[in-house]
């Protein structure tokens, strides 16, 4: 909501709205004077007498164009000029749920070609980068299509103008699902190349792991695979100890191949060691050796030190959280 | 006298003239014409001004008579003849509207959750809701998944995101109009519960956060829309099984997941710094200053962000929170985060004090609300959710609220005592 502070002080209070005349677009698109719309007559917005909530000062254009979109929805209207009008409508407000609907039955309708669909949604889906249902739309008509030829460069695109864009990502898992992408080097090379760009984006690090437990599927294979699949996010770790995207990944695949914390062991060892408090290069190596020791047989006490250093020391910023965890288990200590 | 005690003199405060100001301004003239991408979500910015008014105790004192007789016809003027509201007047199809075309002017969760709020927040009594016929919607509403959409398209087919937001609203408006009874109320079937607490389930992640659907990233919006579902159909963990299906199947897990919302990367600056750094270093770890160290410099770059950053900068005066891992915090997410939290009863594992240091002193704006980051302008989202968290940490003269809900207590307790409702749920 890109509101400039002037507009978020200064408003127009209902009763005086007439007397200002809106800002005029010279681009502005209008259908009053266009012999294409003669025959439609416009249905204008009702917003009740004189109490409406959250009402917006609409531009003249947005308010002639909605009512005209009200015009062919209400006669089921599907044509070419329709299409056009939702194209109008979208590209002034991109979260209208029943225009994206009504848009993809006039596609339907027309028998539009799905190809030309997919060439307007791609400069429309950078213009709002935030809007949801372009995804939705977009799944349908990619679905319709039945391949996902050209969408990998596309989502390069996007992700170029934000990498962690949530939308992006879960179109990106669906086309994963729907045309069964879990096995494909390219996918893996690509996830290891978005990675390596930005160690620290856990949206990739969930898009391995979906490919990884995807591929996989059973406990069994993951156990069975756990020196590979691990492999990745250790060396990720040795490079940044303190990044939890990886330590994260790590921990669900070992939980994923229901082993037990301890499986990690050695290997968290190398990043912190309680008896040695002023050599330590990660906090959640501190926490998952917490975890490690409050399982093993005589090592609460290891378990109590290493929360109390995260809680004072290396992690001061959850101290409650850690002081908590440390209370769970004095209470192990007085149950026992 | 202990370091630090002169900033600490300077107290953190809400401005509460500014903030009514921000929301009467909101609730009585024309949003600006940057608002247009929202005027499908009009319901849902009108929940938020009028919330806020009452949050800030200054709901009635804002209002005449007459504005909330006329605001409360606005809002039933948005009542669809077959059930449920629209979210705005912008799909009204006015005398032409008709069971032809009335797919492209349907009933609408977010348009539906949000009018009954608006309705109890201004004293209704709901007698004009057609409650069976909303209710009888809802369950259509729900997929063979659990989830829910959106709305109801061409042969009824369910329309929209299948997230848990949808799940967390519908569970909204079954806990408004009929509580917590289960099975058929009143001839009207319930919602298929125990389905909706699986896919809720199904959405966790393995880092223990909640998110949109299967396998997609873990997202504290979708963690608290989830939670505050399960909260609302009464089907959150308990210590004793008691035989029904409740959620979550790790709740340690997720309780450390939401603790590691906390953080200390707080503005624009402090996100970018990490891209094509892969090493540790001061300025890639920001919520561990205090004592990174490093092997080697596998980077010119690490070491560079490495050696300008003081080696102890544990600044734990403010705390941000994230929605996601290695983001930065944002006002809305204190709102996404610690509702779960507290749902679960566990918000005594963050640290308000330093969050709320955070949202008072760098987020909320001069001119009332609050920004999504520090220096942005209010906006009536983050302004709405930074206030609820504000009451939730207890803010003196702010009155309490119902977290999930989003509403005040005062406002939950009409609904309850409402006549027809204490009725249905046999509490005369
Ligand atoms: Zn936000």
């Amino acid at each position: 909501m890109a509101v400039t502070l002037l507009s978020t002080v200064l408003r127009i209070p209902y009763r005086l709205l007439k007397v200002f005349t809106m800002p005029e677009d010279e681009d502005a698109k209008y259908y009053h004077d266009d012999p294409a719309w003669e025959d439609v007559e416009a249905i204008p917005q009702d917003d009740g007498a004189l109490h409406p909530l959250a009402a917006i000062a609409y531009t003249d254009e947005y308010s002639e164009a909605m009512g005209y979109l009200r015009a062919v929805m209400a006669k089921n209207e599907y044509s070419e000029r329709a299409l056009q009008l939702t194209e109008h409508i979208i590209s002034m407000n991109p979260a209208h749920y029943t225009v994206w609907l009504y848009r993809a039955k006039i596609l339907h309708e027309i028998k539009a070609d799905l190809r030309k669909e997919i060439d307007w949604l791609n400069p429309t889906a950078l213009q709002h980068l935030k809007n949801y249902q372009i995804w939705h739309h977009r799944q349908t008509i990619v679905d319709a299509l039945g391949s996902p030829k050209g969408e990998a460069d596309f989502i390069a695109i996007m992700l170029k103008e934000d990498s962690k864009n949530y939308h992006v990502w879960s179109y990106r898992q669906w086309l994963v699902g729907r045309f069964n992408l879990f096995d494909q080097e390219d996918e893996l090379r690509w996830i290891e190349s978005m990675i390596e760009a930005d160690v620290r984006n856990n949206s990739a690090w969930n898009h391995r792991y979906y490919l990884q437990r995807g591929k996989l599927g059973s406990e069994d294979a993951v156990a069975r695979e756990l020196e590979h699949v691990t492999q990745y996010a250790k060396y990720a770790i040795r490079k940044a100890p303190q990044n939890q995207s990886p330590w994260n990944y790590l921990k669900g695949i070992v939980r994923a191949a229901n082993l037990p914390a301890s499986t990690l062991k050695e290997f968290a060892l190398e990043f912190a060691d309680v008896q040695r408090p002023d050599d330590i290069y990660s906090s959640h190596a501190l926490d998952l050796l917490a975890d490690v020791y409050a399982e093993e047989e005589g090592s609460r006490d290891d378990a109590k030190q290493a929360l109390e250093l995260l809680a004072t020391r290396f992690d001061p910023i959850r101290a409650h959280y850690w002081q908590y965890r440390k209370s769970l288990l004095e209470g192990q200590a007085i149950a026992a | 006298m202990a370091p630090g005690l002169a900033l600490d003199a300077e107290e953190s405060r809400l401005n509460y003239a500014a903030h009514i100001r921000y929301w009467r301004r909101n609730l009585k003239t024309f949003l600006p014409h940057q608002f247009t991408g929202n005027d499908c979500n009009r319901m849902t910015l009108a929940a938020f001004i009028i919330s806020a008014l009452d949050i800030l105790g200054d709901l009635k004192a804002a209002l005449s008579d007459g504005e909330r007789e006329g605001y409360i016809d606005w809002v039933y003027r948005c009542q669809l003849p077959e059930g449920g509201f629209r979210p705005a007047p912008a799909t009204d199809l006015g005398a032409v509207r008709s069971r032809e075309n009335q797919i492209w002017d349907p009933a609408h969760l977010a348009g539906t959750f949000f009018a009954l709020l608006i309705l109890i927040n201004l004293g209704d009594d709901l007698e004009r809701v057609k409650r069976r016929e909303a209710l009888q919607w809802l369950t259509k509403l729900q997929r063979p998944d659990g989830g829910f959409g959106e709305t109801l398209g061409e042969a009824d087919r369910v329309e929209g995101g299948n997230d848990s937001r949808f799940g967390f609203m519908a569970a909204g408006v079954r806990w408004m109009l009929r509580g917590n009874l289960e099975g058929p109320v009143d001839g009207v079937p319930d919602m298929d519960v125990d389905a909706l607490v699986r896919c809720i389930q199904a959405a966790e992640t393995y880092d223990g956060g909640l998110s949109e659907a299967p396998y997609h990233e873990a997202h504290a919006g979708f963690a608290s829309c989830a939670i505050s579902a399960l909260h609302l159909v009464d089907r959150l963990p308990t210590s004793t099984p008691d035989g029904r299906v409740r959620g979550l199947n790790n709740l340690p897990l997720t309780l450390r997941w939401l603790a590691s919302r906390q953080t200390l990367t707080l503005d624009e600056e402090d996100a970018a710094d990490t891209y094509e750094d892969e090493t540790d270093s001061s300025a890639t770890c920001h919520d561990s200053h205090s004592f990174m160290k490093l092997r080697d410099y596998p980077t010119t770059r690490g070491k560079l962000s490495f050696i300008d950053q003081p080696l102890v900068h544990a600044e734990l005066k403010w705390v941000g929170m994230n929605g996601r891992e290695n983001k930065i915090g944002d006002t809305c997410y204190a709102y996404w985060v610690c509702t779960p939290l507290k749902l679960l009863g566990h918000l005594d594992i963050v640290d308000s004090k330093p969050i709320r240091r955070w949202l008072l002193d760098r987020t909320q704006h001069l001119v009332g609300g609050f920004g999504k980051l520090p220096g942005d302008h209010p906006d009536p989202q983050h302004s709405f959710l930074g206030l609820m968290v504000l009451s939730m940490f207890g803010e003196a003269g702010l009155q309490s609220v119902d977290t999930a809900l989003c509403i005040t207590e005062r406002a939950k307790q009409h609904l309850e005592s409402l006549p027809w409702r204490r009725k249905l749920l046999a509490m005369d």
